[in-house]
């Protein structure tokens, strides 16, 4: 009303062309909304997981691992709390100060860590490890010197302890980082960087020894990393703040269990004594409860500790043990290698011949000092070179005549040997609990065609079982091979009266033993033939074994010298000195304790020892002494209640 | 009564400069919305002080009463008075660019405050209203004459000498708010439509430039070769983390932890909003400070997260309802230069509210835009009052007429 119409008109302009930047900043704002609806609405829920990952750390609570104990409750292994020695970049006022800082305190090297901080510029609040497992000496320095040192904590972590190292080692196993395959196998309860056993005990009861891992659930903040620790007891738990300061709220918590107690039947002091006493030589001893099978004690030399598979990382001992060669310590000898078991495996003849009553205890065969397949052909040596004359099973075990056993072996044949050595526990695994263990051999019709077929495949007559392999077998010769374990578990039969016993370590799984496959009869017959190879009376002539004589005890023994290249070899040297090593024969001892608590088998074999009557018998005297040491008095047949 | 409406006639009509009295005639809607609008920032603000030791929604207060004040004197002063001034004012602005340039402190990576004793000026950020009264006070002065190319042209160098001052600080956020509000105020003063399809074009000119500079960019570059190439680097040429952010806008999977963080976690935190947020102080991806700038440039996240669909819209909804009156004064200004000023005041706003929702959504690259009356900073809150100042100040003198 009060504007000129051509004032009107120079302002229609300006007017429609505002209401285009409304509908500008309308469609701008619509475009928004849209993306708002797409964001909040569509994908909501998808952007609410991940606020929420990003809210929440859950964090698992790693379970300790149960703890091994010897026969007396004595710890074997259990866990420790490992401080490891951590550096947040962003928390130091000065990193490079600090770096030289720690180089004087510890064996660290500053550049090193230098290097490391730089690397992980990006992320400031990274914990870089500064040193594994710092000794408590080297944390007490530190602790001294916090003042200098801001941003450097210390994590702890559980970590295996072996108490007695190389005793036992091989028998407890150790503990390996879980590979890829392993995990993608198990993964609902192993992630990566988790320990798993690798042998012995570690390994076969892992699924005993692991506990229940625990869980907690902790808000975390975009900076600053929720860290764990370990109470005392090596429980662990979230610290209270992380390592940018803020307060952790739980928001759930499944606390972890720890793994279960395995309790063995090695009693350690006599795994100790059996270890010092193969100190030096290549070896291994077994003793074992002969009426139950629990295993007192098995050394096997070179041994190693389980200990330098503890820490994370390269280690140059570990290295070298798992690329050593022969004599291989990470090779349990009785009962991962196989050896003849030479004159030893006689027993296992004479049970099995007097159970078929093709021999009783008054036949007799001539010793001339060889054997003629039908009186002709090739003789085939006794060990005593002008004989034993006329002799008896019960002296023939004690004198281990060699042609005796010739003789027997003809008589049972191949097939009645191999079904005693079944029922004695030779030629398949024992059953004990412990992994990889070796099944030896003894050679059968259908063993030697299968095998023969493979190495002469075009020459049939090479297939077929011959007389002169049934008298190499009869001295445990030839193709005959067991562990010393199984000759433990033959050792048994004979002191608990025909029963085979599965030896075992795990004292929970309790004695289990099946037969009895031989007759009382039988039974008193070997022993009387084991009992004089140890006996040393005169005026008779003493045995093989007499070297293990114990005065007021009954002990059974029988020697083996297992060969390892043929006789005639021998035959080129004087003096037995001169033999180099790697041909000398190994020496077996063999033994039974009948009057004491518990009776026990004993086996042993020293690699390349010669004779088993001066290499390895002496051995036994020492084990059976050191048992028995606070029992002088024997315990009579009527005081046994659990005799067969 | 009859009065023909001069523009600027200060020396021979009588006007009153200074009019207390205008404060009773303020538009009570476009009150009530700013007061809304500020009470949200507040609220924003306290939630966004939970992680924070500084306490960012008291000094947010201090500089509300502070703009409510000059926000009152652009209201009580005769605009002509103010835009008679402009001349005067803009070379102030220039000179103080240029002082800014050559002895400015340094914040994060550009020369942009100017430390005055105790104050730190940014005057940058005041550059924007300043260019919005010499721009109006230029198109009243040549009137229709806009239509000529030569004029247009001058428009554009008003605009584009405070913009490039600004770009070489560099400040490409603000300076990148000049371009369209020029475009906004030449179409509204009545320029040809062509002259501005042509600047438009002439604009547009610039994406080819950039994405050559984009063909071989190395986003994994050393701090030394970053350095290097900063200094060898052509006039044209942007500076690394300029292109660092381009880029990972262009590829949000690159680095998600680094430089595509922002972004990303923005997304997270509005998305997982959903339709009625987490509950007021209860947002977890800002208290846990998942999302850096979260008081600040990323407030609108803060709100989206705790407040959900319905608050964003909502928040949308309240700032159409500002820029609708803040149109409507200019559409119902009898005035070319009310309505000029009306539309710049809006235009400037509006265009700082779409580009930072646009960023906080994910649709534009990250670059430093505030949100008017939520982002905590004394400065801008300044610039958003006195845009009030003048969308208020605009219907006072129209209604004087009746």
């Amino acid at each position: 009303m009060i504007f000129a119409e051509a004032e009107r008109k120079r302002f229609e302009g300006p007017r429609h062309r505002v209401t285009h930047i409304g509908l500008g900043i309308l469609i701008a704002f619509v475009v928004l909304a849209v993306q708002l609806w797409r964001l909040q609405l569509i994908h909501g829920f998808e952007y609410r997981i991940n606020a929420e990952r990003n809210r929440l750390h859950p964090q698992r609570l790693t379970a300790p691992r149960g703890v091994i104990l010897g026969r007396n409750g004595e710890i074997l292994a259990d866990n420790r709390a490992a401080c490891d020695l951590v550096l947040v970049p962003a928390e130091c006022q000065d990193a490079a100060a600090v770096c030289d800082e720690i180089e004087e305190l510890l064996d660290v090297d500053a550049a090193d860590l230098r290097g490391r901080i730089d690397a992980a510029k990006r992320r400031p609040f990274e914990q870089i490890l500064v040193k594994r497992d710092v000794a408590k000496s080297d944390l007490i320095r530190v602790e001294e010197r916090a003042y200098a040192l801001h941003g450097v904590y210390t994590v702890v972590s559980p970590q295996r302890r072996y108490v007695h190292g190389t005793t036992a080692g091989q028998i407890l196993g150790y503990l390996g980082e879980i590979g890829p395959d392993e995990l993608e196998q198990r993964n609902d309860r192993y992630s990566m960087g988790d320990y798993i056993g690798r042998d012995g005990i570690e390994q076969t009861y892992e699924e005993n020894l692991r506990g229940v891992d625990g869980n907690t659930v902790v808000t975390r903040y975009a900076w600053g990393q929720p860290q764990l620790r370990t109470d005392v007891r090596g429980k662990p738990y979230i610290a209270k703040h992380d390592t940018h300061g803020h307060e952790l709220e739980e928001a759930y918590r499944v606390d972890p269990v720890q793994g279960g107690t395995v309790q063995l039947t090695l009693d350690i002091d006599l795994q100790a004594k059996l270890e010092t006493i193969l100190v030096g030589e290549v070896g291994a001893i077994v003793v074992i409860d002969a009426d139950t099978g629990a295993v007192l004690g098995m050394a096997s030399t070179p041994s190693y500790d389980p200990s330098v598979f503890v820490t994370r990382g390269s280690n140059r001992e570990r290295a070298e043990l798992l690329r050593a060669g022969r004599p291989n310590p990470m090779v349990h000898r009785a009962f991962r290698e196989t050896y003849p078991p030479g004159s030893v495996f006689k027993v296992l003849l004479a049970c099995a011949a007097l159970e078929e009553g093709l021999l009783d205890e008054h036949m007799t065969f001539y010793c001339p000092g060889f054997y003629q397949i039908d009186g002709a052909g090739r003789k085939w040596h006794c060990w005593k070179r002008y004989g034993h004359g006329t002799i008896g099973i019960v002296n023939a075990l004690a004198f281990s005549c060699d042609v005796f056993f010739y003789n027997v072996g003809r008589k049972l044949g191949p097939d009645l040997i191999n079904e005693y050595a079944a029922k004695l526990g030779l030629g398949a695994c024992t059953g004990i609990d412990l992994p990889r263990e070796e099944a030896g051999l003894i050679p059968s019709r259908e063993w030697k065609k299968e095998y023969f077929k493979a190495v002469y495949p075009d020459q049939p007559w090479e297939w077929e079982w011959r007389t002169g392999d049934t008298l190499n077998t009869s001295i445990g010769q030839g193709s005959v091979a067991a562990t010393p374990l199984q000759t433990a578990v033959l050792m048994a039969a004979v002191v608990n009266g025909g029963y085979r016993v599965r030896p075992y370590l795990n004292a929970a799984l309790g004695p289990q033993r099946e037969g009895p496959f031989l007759s009382e009869r039988t039974v008193e017959t070997v022993r009387q033939g084991l009992f004089k190879c140890v006996d040393k009376d005169p005026p008779a002539p003493t045995g093989t074994g007499n070297q293990a004589k114990i005065p007021g005890m009954t002990i059974l023994g029988k020697t083996g010298s297992a060969q390892v290249v043929s006789l005639v070899h021998h035959e080129d040297y004087e003096t037995e000195e001169e033999i180099p090593y790697h041909q000398r024969d190994h020496a077996w001892f063999v033994a039974g304790v009948l009057d004491r608590e518990p009776r026990v088998a004993i086996s042993i074999l020293v690699e390349h020892g010669h004779h088993g009557s001066s290499a390895a018998a002496p051995f036994a005297k020492e084990i059976i002494e050191f048992l028995y040491r606070d029992q002088p008095n024997p315990v009579t047949l009527a005081q046994r209640d659990d005799h067969p | 009564m009859t009065r023909t409406p001069r523009d600027l006639d200060i020396l021979q009509q009588h006007i009153r400069v200074l009019n207390p009295r205008n404060t009773l005639r303020v538009d009570w809607a476009v009150l009530l919305l700013v007061l809304t609008l500020a009470v949200i920032g507040f609220l924003c603000l306290f939630s966004a002080s939970r992680s924070a030791a500084a306490s960012y929604y008291q000094r947010q207060i201090v500089y509300f009463l502070a703009g409510c004040l000059v926000a009152w004197l652009i209201v009580c002063i005769d605009h002509r008075f103010l835009v008679s001034l402009a001349p005067v004012m803009y070379g102030v602005a220039v000179g103080l660019l240029i002082a800014v340039l050559v002895s400015g402190r340094v914040a994060k990576g550009g020369q942009r405050w100017l430390s005055l004793g105790p104050f730190n000026l940014q005057p940058s950020e005041q550059t924007k209203i300043i260019l919005v009264y010499m721009l109006t006070w230029y198109f009243t002065q040549v009137k229709e004459r806009i239509h000529k190319l030569p004029y247009f042209m001058v428009a554009i160098a008003i605009a584009a000498i405070p913009a490039l001052l600004i770009l070489i600080q560099p400040n490409l956020g603000t300076a990148a708010c000049l371009g369209p509000l020029v475009f906004v105020m030449l179409y509204v003063a009545g320029c040809r439509k062509w002259h501005l399809a042509l600047m438009l074009l002439l604009a547009l000119s610039v994406v080819p430039l950039v994405w050559i500079q984009m063909t071989d960019f190395d986003p994994g570059l050393g701090e030394d070769a970053i350095k290097a190439t900063d200094a060898n680097r052509a006039f044209y040429e942007l500076r690394h983390y300029q292109k660092k952010r381009i880029y990972t806008f262009l590829h949000p999977e690159y680095d998600p932890r680094d430089a595509g963080w922002q972004t990303y976690q923005s997304k997270v935190t509005i998305g997982s909003g959903g339709l009625r947020g987490k509950g007021f102080c209860r947002g977890t991806q800002t208290y846990l400070r998942y999302l850096p700038e979260h008081h600040n440039d990323f407030i609108f996240s803060l709100l989206a997260e705790e407040g959900g669909f319905v608050a964003g819209v909502a928040l949308l909804v309240l700032f159409l309802l500002l820029f609708w009156r803040g149109l409507a004064f200019a559409k119902d200004c009898p005035e070319l230069s009310g309505a000029l000023l009306a539309t710049g005041a809006v235009t400037i706003l509006g265009f700082h509210v779409c580009i930072n929702i646009a960023i906080t959504v994910g649709l534009l690259p990250v670059t430093g835009i505030p949100l008017p009356f939520l982002s905590y900073g004394g400065s801008f809150y300044l610039t958003t009052m006195m845009c009030v100042g003048v969308m208020l100040n605009v219907p006072i003198r129209s209604t004087m007429f009746d």
